[in-house]
């Protein structure tokens, strides 16, 4: 008795102009190259495997997603990735070198906003700069560039408290970005903000990743959003995290609002749907034990 | 909040001025009476209840007009000249005579012969003021100046006694307006404490509270970040600490002064001792409490360990650290008191020590109230001044605090040191 949904293309049919995109997205030099990691964390109940044999690579200015639910260890390996845990197993290849800890070669936005409070914007943007040993005269008019690349020119001598979320992650970004990072790594960086300052962000994004020479790791697991911003996207299975498929974005470049309803956009939108709720059949549902409390009729459900 | 203080003022007044307490007659003028109803000799400055007061006064009037002769002239002339210095207390408070005169005759006899003359009266009654000029009469008709051998011996008119009504309140619960006549006569060093007055002695208890929290925030802080930073640290130094500060400080007092000696040293060690345990553990807490997230975000930007301690450790607790020194402050006056009373008593402390053993707490209790008052200002001068120093954090800062830093961030150093850099622009032409 349900409704009839609707006829979508197969997610993997892509316009021409989209397949030659990404066969010169794959021509183009490996930026991340992810081998075989591995995290085990020992808890006191034994050892539990976070991420088994994550294998994946990114090229140059490629934008990707990662999904996937939550406690697949998303977080994890972003964190591994930015060098703030170590990997149990395997390697993390950027620019074909190996890394282990932190460097300034990987920026980073997190989802809370980690602005330093007691420094101004134009001082929190300048963090960087000065930790890679850049002079105060440098640091100051390379910060105030990317200040204006994010839209707070006017707001570069206030404190963090004074800004709106929206702004804050902005300073963010731009912060990570002074460094001249090879890839930026981001944590669910909008979760935090209402629906309306998320699209505004999403769209901000998307032109600075345009304009500036980046390739973004982008964690998330907001289907949405992953299909809008990314030229492919990574589903991590949970329990142990794996990779579950690399799916390639068949919505073409560049990205606008309006391709939200396009039959490419919601075939990947589905497909992401399926890998993240496998167990889920149609016409079946979780069921609670739930006692009848009251006497509605059933002209309410 | 004004309530608040108020609130335990108006309770005090209240049981204070309340009509639960008896009057008593302050004696300001005294006398003997032949009647065995008054055996003791009673002085100014002695308490007795009303009704025996005016018992008193009847006795003494009986006496004059029911004069006794003595039994002989001498001893009618010893009688006489006990009258005679009955005056004294008065003449001297009225500084009619200076003190070296208190045994002087011919002094009191011209203090007689004056009153009698109109020409002073220092608040006499009608009737003692009769009673003085009847007994000049007799005197001046023997001999109009002091002469010990002519004088009468025919008994004189005693003088009446006087006194004021005064409520008789416990000792510990002076009303306010004797406290503030005190402490208006003790801060303007008019009361005899000792060697040093007042202020003298609060500079005492200033140097050595400031002297020892100096000290303490010096050696205290730096550990405490190593311990809050570092995990070796942490356990290295921490459950000794913790076991430390249940030891109580003043029971090394005498360790102290074995170490130190008596005067200053052991003082400021107390203070020092009683609040480096506290201190170690709450601001390493307070350290510790830094959100992680920041040192993450420091780390991708490439901050190495020296500089996620200088650049990110210090500034990001120093709000929380400033909180806590606050706090701390207030327990280092806690030990000060303790210490000043290790070796030589001194400062302020000294004086609520000694004058309480005596039961004077009219001067006690305004001590208590400098130091309550002292330790209260610094403390809202201290929280003003977060929103002077810390102008990023999000709690209330007051528009004078702000004002105030604004007018700091227009001399700080950064940006001293960028004027004097800056080089002369030259115009092309």
């Amino acid at each position: 008795m349900t409704a009839p949904v609707l006829e979508l293309p197969p997610y993997t049919r892509q316009s021409p102009e989209v397949e030659a995109r990404f066969h010169k997205l794959k021509k183009r030099p490996v930026t991340l190259d992810v081998n075989r990691l591995t995290k085990v964390f020992s808890t006191p109940q034994g050892e539990v495997t976070a991420l088994e044999n994550v294998s994946f690579a990114l090229h140059r200015r490629e934008f990707m997603c990662v999904i996937g639910a939550s406690g697949c260890g998303k977080s994890t390996l972003v964190r591994i990735l930015a060098g703030l845990e170590s990997a149990s197993a395997g390697e993390v290849l950027v620019g074909g070198e190996s890394v282990s800890g932190p460097g300034p070669d990987r920026g980073m936005v997190f989802q809370g906003y980690t602005l330093f409070p007691w420094l101004t914007v134009k001082q929190n943007v300048m963090f960087g700069l000065k930790m890679t040993g850049h002079s105060e005269a440098t640091a100051e008019s390379e910060a105030m560039q990317w200040i204006e690349l994010v839209g707070l020119a006017s707001s570069a001598e206030v404190y963090p408290h004074q800004l709106s979320g929206g702004m804050k992650q902005r300073v963010a970004i731009a912060r990570a970005l002074a460094n001249q990072p090879r890839i930026l790594l981001m944590d669910e960086p909008f979760g935090a903000l209402d629906a309306q300052t998320r699209a505004q962000m999403q769209s901000y994004l998307l032109q600075i990743w345009r304009q500036v020479d980046i390739t973004i790791l982008f964690i998330t697991h907001d289907l949405d959003e992953a299909v809008y911003l990314s030229d492919r996207v990574l589903v991590l299975d949970s329990d142990p995290g794996r990779v579950g498929e690399l799916i390639e974005v068949p919505v073409p470049q560049p990205r606008n609002p309006r391709q939200f309803l396009t039959p490419e956009f919601l075939s990947a939108k589905k497909r992401l749907e399926e890998l993240i709720h496998p167990q889920q059949r149609d016409g079946e549902e979780d069921r609670l034990p739930m006692l009848r409390m009251t006497k509605v009729g059933d002209d309410v459900v | 909040m004004t309530c608040s203080f108020l609130l335990p003022l108006a309770l005090w007044c209240l049981i204070a001025y309340l009509p639960v307490w008896k009057s008593e007659i302050r004696i300001s003028l005294s006398s003997d009476a032949n009647n065995s109803d008054f055996p003791t000799v009673y002085v100014p400055g002695d308490h007795m209840e009303e009704a025996r007061f005016d018992a008193f006064r009847a006795a003494v009037r009986q006496d004059n007009t029911d004069p006794q002769a003595a039994e002989t002239a001498a001893a009618g002339r010893r009688a006489n000249k006990r009258i005679l210095r009955g005056i004294t207390p008065l003449a001297l408070a009225e500084n009619w005579i200076t003190p070296e005169q208190e045994k002087d005759y011919a002094a009191l006899y011209t203090v007689w012969q004056r009153i009698a003359l109109g020409e002073l009266s220092g608040g006499l009654s009608q009737e003692n003021l009769g009673i003085v000029s009847e007994n000049w009469a007799d005197m001046s008709a023997v001999s109009p100046s002091y002469n010990s051998r002519n004088f009468p011996s025919e008994p004189l008119l005693k003088l009446i006694p006087e006194g004021k009504s005064e409520v008789k309140r416990p000792l510990f619960l002076p009303a306010p307006h004797e406290i503030i006549a005190r402490a208006s006569e003790d801060f303007r060093g008019q009361s005899e404490l000792g060697d040093l007055n007042v202020w003298g002695r609060y500079l005492v208890s200033i140097r050595t509270i400031a002297g020892g929290f100096l000290l303490v925030c010096l050696v205290g802080v730096p550990i405490a970040l190593l311990c809050g930073t570092f995990s070796f640290f942490s356990r290295l130094i921490e459950p000794f600490v913790d076991f430390f500060r249940y030891m109580p400080a003043p029971a090394f007092g005498t360790l102290l002064i074995a170490l130190f000696g008596i005067y200053d040293a052991p003082k400021l060690a107390l203070v020092f001792l009683g609040t480096l345990p506290q201190l170690i553990l709450m601001v390493a807490n307070t350290t510790r409490m830094l959100d992680t997230s920041l040192l993450d975000a420091a780390q991708t930007l490439g901050a190495n360990r020296k500089q996620l301690v200088t650049r990110v450790v210090i500034p990001g607790i120093l709000p929380n650290l400033h909180n806590d020194i606050r706090i701390l402050l207030g327990w280092a006056w806690t030990w000060l008191i303790i210490a000043e009373l290790l070796g030589v008593k001194a400062g302020l402390t000294e004086i609520i020590d000694t004058q309480g053993r005596r039961f004077h707490f009219d001067h006690v209790y305004p001590i208590i109230l400098l130091i309550g008052l002292t330790g209260f200002l610094t403390d809202q001068f201290l929280a003003w001044f977060r929103g002077v120093i810390f102008p990023y954090t999000e709690q209330g800062i007051s528009a004078s605090a702000r004002s105030a830093a604004r007018v700091l961030s227009k001399v700080s150093p950064l940006r001293l040191k960028r004027a004097l850099r800056a080089k002369p622009v030259t115009v092309a032409t």
